[in-house]
């Protein structure tokens, strides 16, 4: 109940600063939409000189630019904002202050700045999704779309709580103000299907740093290439990542002594 | 002058190999959206043969040389200059004797170059021995006749740059500009996808505009690709345009410095 009073605090500030800068907020909207003709114009290239990609139909491929430019708002609204945050915290020592307030700090380390605007982005995402999913037609059962929405939301989580280790690294090795990047680099071998690439970069975006779990794995859900084992399999893995994830990220503030102490 | 270059070198040199190890996560960044769309068009060249004439290897070729053209036609001058327009700090440099942006902005992207190559190369060498790609098509001549593409490739890129940079002078929204710049050199370049492949709409635009001298250009002279009347017509549109962008960079300086007055510094 209290993280919900939170949440709807840092909310509130958050939308204020969004409101300050409405002009930006405009800007950073007419340019996103920029960028979604961009991308579905690269889907109608890739379609013009082919009927299906590795197997995969253009309405399944919208789709997975909707997954993918959810997991990218989230990241951006988010993940991307707070890890400046952080890092900036933990160079001057004001780190202290988030830990020492009444209320867990990994909560707080995630939620104390949103880029209101990417709601927007989110939106736009899931309408990408519903079209995506229609178009693919009949072939979707309820069974498979239920294991759609739980693995999206097991592989978000996954990508969590990889995002926790990365930053509570930096409680052991100070300098490490790099700790995202790889992250965000590989970020973007999430628009495609994971099944085309070549064998060790499927290993990296699967096992390593696990960008096809929020985006390609959903998606094979839907489209039924996942056995039920295989369903139960990747939630719990999402489930006992995020476990190990907030292990780390205490054992991680166990370690840290501060810098402005 | 020359002593000036040498020294503003070193000096650059210096500041920037401290951050060697960060170079290679930046350069992730330039590799990961050129290997995936590499990825994703052997696919469908493998299941069919071939995409409009092109095999899987004329994708892998286009693609490769992509990553090493790319590096030497970007630049990078609006993040080194915009935000010392906006602070102020510009006008410490204003008081030397030298240009800000042809001397030192100009030196710290060559450095920037050298150094993103040291770390390139073998990563590269890497991927050619996983794409295993058949350079058979190049020759002496197309690698020769590269060099001049490249520069002239770059040196647009950079006064173009320059120019945006300088319409921090104007407006604080600079980034945002930048970002619809880029937005257009991903389309018209040859970045995503071989320009060919585009809707012909796309292409007669592309042809008139200066970004396929940035990749498409270079790659496919390299490659052998281009009938000699075709690298002609590039070349005088490419040389055209390098004297457009050097008027735009000369009058948003000129006026902007005018503008000028170094808030908060």
């Amino acid at each position: 109940m209290r993280l919900f009073q939170l949440l709807s605090a840092f909310f509130k500030v958050n939308l204020q600063i969004a409101v300050a800068y409405r002009m930006d907020t405009f800007v950073n909207i007419l340019l996103n939409l920029l960028w979604l003709g961009w991308e579905l114009l690269g889907l109608s290239i890739i379609f013009s000189n082919t009927p299906s990609l590795g197997g995969w139909s253009l309405g399944e491929l919208i789709a997975l630019l909707g997954i993918f430019r959810l997991v990218n708002a989230l990241m951006a609204a988010l993940i991307w904002p707070n890890t400046e945050n952080f890092n900036a915290a933990v160079r001057d020592g004001t780190l202290d202050y988030t830990l020492l307030q009444p209320v867990d700090s990994m909560f707080l380390v995630t939620f104390s700045r949103m880029v209101i605007w990417h709601a927007w982005d989110m939106v736009l995402a899931t309408v990408l999704i519903v079209v995506g999913v229609r178009m693919t037609g009949s072939g979707v059962t309820a069974p498979n779309l239920v294991s759609f929405l739980f693995l999206s939301v097991s592989g978000t989580v996954i990508l969590y709580s990889l995002w926790i280790v990365l930053i509570a690294a930096t409680f052991w090795f100070v300098k490490f103000d790099n700790n995202v990047t790889i992250l965000q680099a590989l970020l973007d071998t999430g628009r495609y299907p994971s099944t085309v690439y070549p064998t060790w970069l499927r290993l990296i975006v699967t096992f390593l740093v696990p960008i096809a779990v929020a985006t390609t794995v959903p998606l094979q859900a839907l489209r039924g290439d996942l056995t039920g084992w295989q369903v139960l399999l990747f939630l719990g893995i999402g489930a006992a990542s995020f476990l190990v994830a907030s292990r780390v990220w205490k054992a991680g503030v166990r370690k840290y002594s501060g810098a402005s102490a | 002058m020359l002593k000036i270059y040498e020294r503003l070198w070193q000096v650059n040199w210096a500041e920037q190999w401290q951050y060697r190890a960060n170079l290679l996560m930046y350069l992730l960044y330039d590799l990961v959206s050129p290997v995936v769309y590499l990825a994703v068009w052997i696919t469908i060249a493998n299941s069919q043969g071939s995409v409009d004439g092109l095999t899987a290897n004329d994708f892998i070729t286009y693609y490769l040389t992509l990553l090493i053209v790319d590096q030497l036609t970007n630049e990078i001058t609006i993040h080194i200059l915009a935000y010392k327009i906006q602070d102020g700090t510009l006008s410490s440099e204003l008081l030397r004797p030298v240009h800000p942006i042809l001397t030192s902005s100009l030196v710290y992207n060559l450095a920037s170059k050298v150094l993103s190559f040291i770390v390139l190369l073998p990563v590269w060498l890497v991927l050619c021995l996983l794409f295993r790609p058949d350079y058979s098509s190049v020759s002496l001549g197309s690698f020769l006749l590269t060099l001049p593409a490249v520069l002239l490739g770059f040196a647009i890129a950079f006064l173009l740059g320059a120019a945006i940079t300088c319409l921090a002078f104007w407006t604080t929204r600079v980034y945002a500009i930048s970002d619809f710049y880029s937005g257009l050199v991903l389309i018209f370049s040859g970045q995503f996808v071989p320009l060919q492949l585009m809707p012909p709409f796309i292409q007669d635009v592309a042809r008139f505009l200066p970004f396929q001298m940035f990749r498409y250009v270079p790659i496919q002279i390299v490659l052998n690709k281009l009938p000699p009347n075709q690298i002609l017509q590039d070349f005088a549109i490419g040389i055209a345009w390098f004297v457009v962008a050097l008027l735009l960079f000369r009058l948003t300086w000129r006026e902007g410095i005018k503008r000028f007055s170094a808030v908060g510094a």
